[in-house]
């Protein structure tokens, strides 16, 4: 009696509580359209998984029903093994050609956009790469600048990310645009994607990584690509001017350790005439 | 058609004169346990540090519910939590699901086949050792530093420039002597089940549990020492600079993803193959039906064949050939024709069947509704594009869990309650069992279902805080509050477990009218297991027993009708 009751339950609280919450947030916003196949996959799947578990709990349910001791059981019809076992393969083979037909979908790579940005080559993707380290993400732009954490690409050209990792293995992920990849070191992960719209996608890596995992977090900015190729170009402006005013510092601090390192030398060749002149 | 007595039972033994006590053992209880090279002494250690460890496993993913319960908790620090993680993955797999099953088939599977004892009994007990040396060795290391590598521990994090402290070494280590140990036992099993079978006691006759013996460790005996291999390079990486899986060096870190996921993946379908042969087992009991035994155990050979193969599903997200994935997403998607006909055929016999609902029916149907949910939801994480998206996040760890729960935990308890007269001679007390239940099915349906949501709304496993802004609070929460449940559960099972030793009355050999052979022996068996071998003449071999006892008894009764014998 309490399977029954508990079995309800389970099916009770399916309704209540994770359909809805499910059904609400299964689909990140596409922003790519390789992502808007996966999703769509992930519908399919979505409705054919809770078809499964529904019947074979209800099925279980019945199974568990309380018995009247007066009623004889009936004898149970006979259902070919053989049959069973096709009607199986059917469907698991229907699953394989739907999820196979999508999953080839969404690794496509998205049509190259016309016009090249700064950087980029007609006709292929604009190649980005990001390389995790413990626990901050790099990315480096055609244009020699680079970025941590913030990854700022243009909306509408299809780009090609090339992950690396110089440490451990990291875990890509932006469900917006790219899904799941892992930076493996010694080898180079390529993931594409082409977000048509501006718009801001916060995500965390998902591989552990150690003691910072938790805030190794990634942000990519797509704007428009005027804005990319100014930011990028600012990025490089940025960092030659810091790169400029190390160099300056640095100078200035060599400039003024051999200034007096020459008055230095100066006061010992006035301290040697002087003593030679004592003597 | 045989029908269950009602509860309680109190028949008197089947047949009293054909079994016996045996010798009075010359030593302590507890010394001759210890020292005892006995299929069944081992196979219960085996069992009993399992559920010793499962409240272990509870207690630690208890607290990491605590930690997440939150957002932005400070409960616990993250290399605790990690820890936590990583000890609680290893006690669930290497203490929990990997003893339960060896030591559950090693106990019962040579009284099922008729034989006085094991093949090579002296590598079964070192077997045993070792395995409890592991356990100390990852325990013990609370002393000094426990795992703190994750889950499964990737190199190169898990390499010595990475993880410079002796967690991994720990790791290595005890998985390392648990594996090993629990290979020599499979390796016992399966010397006895080639060599040691009763007269007739034919393949085609041989119990289920006894298939997934035979299935579980010849799988056992071709995964763990590729495990074995791995964990060996990882050693010599550590200490002694190796470069296996270095990825600059001519190695690759990729090497280690596949063969430990061959492994694991390999343990996920020995658990399933196990447990459904154990429910398989109880259900032909209280039902009174036989399952279709073709169908059955060569659903059971698919499933260890096909469901290892399927292991690069596991590494959808990793830079492979993409023929490899595809490959994994094939067989995983196979998978569903042998498990779904195992699953239709044990839920139809007990659809079509009148019974009286006992504790190890009442778990066996708790463990195939939640594997159910587990393994449906498996079916989104194996495939290409969905896998992008949900792995690595709480969906995959919802799955995984609601079948390893599923099959593990209430497996385990089906299991473990239907043999309890066998190896304790006593019976269980029901009621208890029966409300432990309950607190145990409703905990993990609160527990993991939520969890999904969290996985779908994106929340990575393994890192111990999340943020506010991240929305997750309510569903971890919630998941909590479930675990707390659970754990309260768990602890009042494995209680009634304890408890009903000392309190419940002594249970006689064949509580249930069972068909395989377990039950032809004493309550608990005595060390020679039986006095006489029976010979199999079909696939329940007890019922005839009982036939030709009630046979016998009448034709003496017929010739003796007229000067009955003084009792």
């Amino acid at each position: 009696m309490s399977l029954f009751i508990s079995l309800a339950g389970v099916l009770i609280a399916f309704a209540l509580n994770a359909t809805p919450a499910m059904a609400l947030s299964l689909n990140p916003d596409a922003a790519s359209p390789g992502i808007e196949d996966a999703n769509t996959l992930h519908w399919i799947l979505f409705v054919v998984i809770l078809a499964v578990i529904v019947v074979v709990n209800l099925a279980i349910l019945k199974a568990a029903r309380p018995r009247s001791r007066a009623v004889t059981p009936k004898p149970g019809r006979k259902v070919s093994q053989v049959k069973l076992a096709i009607g199986l393969g059917v469907f698991a083979l229907a699953l394989f050609v739907v999820a196979t037909v999508f999953s080839d979908k969404s690794r496509e790579i998205p049509a190259v956009n016309a016009e090249p940005v700064a950087g980029q080559v007609k006709g292929e993707p604009l190649e980005i790469t990001a390389t995790g380290s413990q626990w901050l993400w790099r990315f480096n732009y055609p244009n020699g600048a680079f970025s941590y954490r913030r990854l700022t690409v243009p909306a509408g050209v299809t780009v090609q990310l090339d992950l690396v990792s110089t440490d451990v293995v990291h875990g890509w992920n932006v469900p917006e645009l790219t899904g799941k990849a892992q930076a493996i070191p010694g080898k180079t992960n390529k993931v594409y994607f082409r977000a048509d719209d501006p718009g801001v996608y916060t995500s965390r890596s998902s591989v552990l990584s150690g003691q910072g995992y938790d805030t190794m977090e990634i942000e990519v900015n797509v704007v428009s690509p005027e804005e990319y190729e100014a930011a990028i170009e600012e990025l490089k402006t940025d960092i030659q001017d810091a790169q400029d005013k190390v160099e300056a510092q640095f100078k200035a601090e060599r400039d003024k350790s051999e200034a007096a390192a020459d008055q230095v030398g100066k006061a010992e060749t006035n301290n040697d005439a002087e003593s030679a002149e004592a003597e | 058609m045989s029908r269950t007595t009602s509860y309680p039972q109190t028949m008197p033994p089947t047949r009293p004169e054909i079994s016996s006590d045996g010798p009075e053992p010359a030593r302590t209880r507890w010394a001759q346990l210890a020292t005892s090279a006995d299929h069944k002494d081992i196979g219960r250690i085996l069992v009993s540090v399992a559920f010793g460890s499962i409240f272990l496993a509870a207690l630690e993913l208890l607290l990491m519910r605590a930690q997440l319960a939150v957002p932005e908790n400070v409960f616990l620090k993250g290399v605790t939590f990690d820890r936590l993680l990583s000890v609680y993955g290893e006690t669930a797999i290497f203490l929990v699901a990997l003893p339960l099953i060896i030591g559950l088939l090693y106990y019962v599977v040579p009284l099922q086949i008729g034989s006085r004892t094991t093949a090579i009994p002296r590598v079964g007990q070192t077997g045993l050792w070792l395995f409890i040396f592991g356990g100390i060795l990852l325990y013990g290391s609370f002393l000094f530093t426990p795992p703190e590598a994750g889950i499964n521990p990737l190199p190169p994090f898990s390499d010595a420039t990475f993880n410079p402290n002796n967690g991994v070494d720990v790791w290595i280590g005890s998985t390392g002597l648990i594996t090993l140990g629990l290979l020599m036992v499979a390796i016992d099993l399966l010397a006895t089940l080639h060599n040691l079978r009763a007269p007739g006691m034919a393949w085609r006759r041989a119990p289920l549990f006894t298939w997934a013996g035979a299935i579980v460790t010849w799988l056992f005996v071709v995964i763990a020492p590729i495990f074995l291999a791995a964990i060996s390079m990882l050693m010599i990486d550590r200490l002694y600079d190796g470069g296996f899986f270095a990825g600059d060096e001519g190695g690759s870190p990729i090497l280690w993803q596949h063969l430990s996921y061959i492994f694991f993946t390999g343990v996920y379908m020995s658990v399933a193959i196990t447990f459904l042969a154990a429910i398989g087992e109880i259900v032909q009991t209280f039902t009174g039906r036989e399952l279709p035994r073709k169908a059955v155990t060569r659903s059971f050979v698919a499933i260890a064949i096909i469901g290892t193969l399927a292991w690069t599903q596991n590494m959808l997200t990793v830079p492979i050939p993409s023929g490899w994935k595809y490959f994994g997403m094939l067989m995983s998607l196979a998978l569903i024709v042998p498990f779904g006909l195992i699953f239709y055929n044990l839920i139809s016999t007990v659809s079509q069947s009148d019974f009286h609902m006992r504790a190890p029916l009442r778990f066996a149907l708790g463990a195939l509704s939640l594997a159910s949910i587990g393994l449906a939801a498996e079916i989104a994480q194996s495939t290409i594009a969905v896998a992008t998206q949900l792995s690595e996040t709480y969906d995959a760890w919802a799955a995984t869990h609601f079948t390893l729960i599923g099959f593990v935990l209430f497996g385990g308890f089906a299991a473990v309650t239907y043999w309890y007269p066998k190896m304790t001679g006593r019976q269980l007390n029901e009621d208890r069992a029966a409300k432990s239940f309950g607190l145990m099915f409703v905990g993990t349906i609160i527990a993991l279902l939520p969890l999904f949501a969290a996985g779908v709304s994106g929340q990575v496993t393994d890192s111990y805080r999340y943020f506010s802004f991240e929305d997750l609070g309510v569903y971890n929460l919630i998941a909590g509050i479930g675990t707390l449940i659970l754990f309260v559960g768990i602890v009042l099972a494995i209680g009634n477990l304890v408890a009903s030793r000392s309190e419940e009355p002594a249970a006689t050999p064949d509580p249930y009218r069972g068909d395989s052979l377990e039950w032809l022996a004493l309550s608990p068996p005595p060390a020679h297991n039986f006095d006489v071998l029976p010979d199999v003449h079909s696939t329940r071999p007890m019922r005839d027993i009982r036939e030709a006892v009630i046979r016998r008894d009448a034709e003496t009764a017929a010739a003796e009708d007229a000067a009955p014998v003084s009792a």
